[in-house]
């Protein structure tokens, strides 16, 4: 059955309203970050529980990158920002991730500067 | 009385509305703030357009339940018919509201139609017109979407997601990679078929479960993604990323889910599970628990069961 919410054109007062109610909920998503993402398979077989707990830890050029990653039962690999797309190599799907996210990895020149960058510190430290 | 949601490739003046009204919603800011939603960066406004790229960003990394790493609060689970369909009343409702137009109804893009088509052909598809969407780029060069880098009103994506899962500000034109990831559309051989698939979800509740819901969310198929999620892909830029709603065509895509949804309820009638009597590990995704929202009241997938006194479909031949 339809209900208000369904049917009740908003305002500009009542979206500036229930989005004040509501901001708590997105700012505790935005602080979700993982260094490392665990995912736990569970399943029962002929009286058994099983739990298998896989471990990821992602670094693209020495960054880590800190989305969710899991795996679901069937083994299929997928991470939570790029939701429509499950992959059955890990490796293969950071490779979509750089294309899909080129503001986050940057250019091949702006990569070639910053490892000259850090080349040179270490050289400056030695 | 009901409103009637079109063919958006045969409604010319549905896409036209459609583009006008997504404009100006991107050009409406009523308050909230990137400070208001913990979005870092100076504070700027938040059009109410990019407040449902929030709100999809949000219940997408909200896991039900927090326990597991697969279903979230809008996909991955049985909530993803319900709740989509939520989001696409509010974005009409709001539409409806800056074109003041009550009969305004959501256009749908038959993507099953254009797969028909060869590859080639699927590129060239009418809804990649100027008159209609505009095409591929990065940024996107033609239609209403386009970038003007010299008019700061024109259409930009102001919020999206980054690689890390976070919300981050930004200003780039629309992206899109036409029929790069993958070559092809889901075809009209996959929609029937799904429409076969019952009941509507089954356990283990997930992206392996063998009903209609994950058949028609895309996770159903050994070869890759397919329906909604080939759908998402195969346009790609933009459309890839849990701000996936910064495209228009986003709402497209999901008013068509929403139809082939709408042709599986009068099929086998209006029934969901699981029901409210199931474990609390289901918790987001029984029949009478609240849906995400963000800029309405929230709603229960019971609420949303049956629509017909608000708006049908002019056509539900999927």
């Amino acid at each position: 059955m339809p209900t208000r919410s369904s049917t009740v054109h908003p305002t500009a007062k009542s979206i500036a309203s229930y989005v004040k109610k509501n901001a708590k909920r997105v700012k505790r998503a935005q602080k979700r970050r993982h260094q490392s993402s665990e995912s736990v398979r569970e399943a029962d077989y002929r009286g058994h529980h099983i739990v298998v707990r896989t471990h990821y830890e992602i670094e693209v050029d020495g960054r880590a990158v800190m989305g969710h990653m899991g795996v679901s039962n069937d083994g299929q690999v997928h991470y939570h920002p790029v939701p429509n797309l499950s992959f059955a190599s890990a490796v293969d799907l950071v490779k979509q991730l750089i294309d899909i996210f080129p503001d986050d990895f940057g250019s091949r020149a702006h990569r070639r500067h910053r490892m000259q960058h850090r080349a040179s510190r270490r050289h400056t430290h030695i | 009385m009901a409103i009637t949601r079109p063919n958006i490739l045969t409604d010319a003046l549905a896409r036209k509305k459609y583009a006008d009204g997504v404009n100006l919603l991107k050009r409406e800011f009523t308050g909230p703030t990137t400070k208001n939603l913990g979005i870092s960066g100076p504070s700027r406004p938040v059009s109410t357009y990019d407040l449902f790229v929030v709100w999809h960003h949000t219940a997408m990394t909200t896991l039900t339940p927090p326990t597991q790493g697969d279903r979230n609060a809008a996909h991955r689970g049985p909530v993803f018919c319900p709740w989509h369909r939520f989001m696409l009343r509010q974005l009409e409702l709001n539409l409806q509201r800056v074109l003041n137009d009550n009969a305004f109804g959501l256009p749908y893009w038959d993507w099953a139609a254009d797969g028909q088509k060869t590859a080639r052909q699927q590129k060239k598809s009418s809804i990649w017109a100027s008159d209609a969407m505009g095409g591929s780029g990065n940024p996107v060069k033609t239609g209403p979407f386009k970038l003007n880098s010299a008019d700061p009103k024109s259409f930009r994506i102001r919020i999206e997601a980054d690689v890390n899962g976070n919300l981050v500000q930004r200003s780039h034109g629309l992206r899109r990679a036409i029929g790069t990831t993958v070559s092809t559309l889901p075809t009209k051989a996959d929609t029937t078929a799904v429409l076969t698939f019952r009941p509507y979800d089954v356990a283990p509740w997930d992206t392996t479960s063998s009903g209609f819901r994950n058949g028609v969310e895309g996770w159903a198929s050994p070869v890759g993604p397919a329906l909604h999620n080939r759908v998402h892909v195969w346009v790609g830029g933009d459309m890839l990323p849990s701000s996936s709603p910064n495209d228009p065509v986003f709402f497209m895509n999901h008013c068509n889910v929403d139809r082939i949804w709408e042709a599986w309820l009068t099929k086998y009638g209006r029934n969901y599970v699981p029901l409210q009597s199931a474990p609390t590990f289901l918790k987001g995704h029984r029949i009478n628990d609240l849906m995400s929202s963000l800029v309405s009241a929230a709603m229960r997938p019971a609420d949303v069961l049956d629509m017909r006194s608000i708006y049908v479909y002019d056509s539900l031949s999927v």
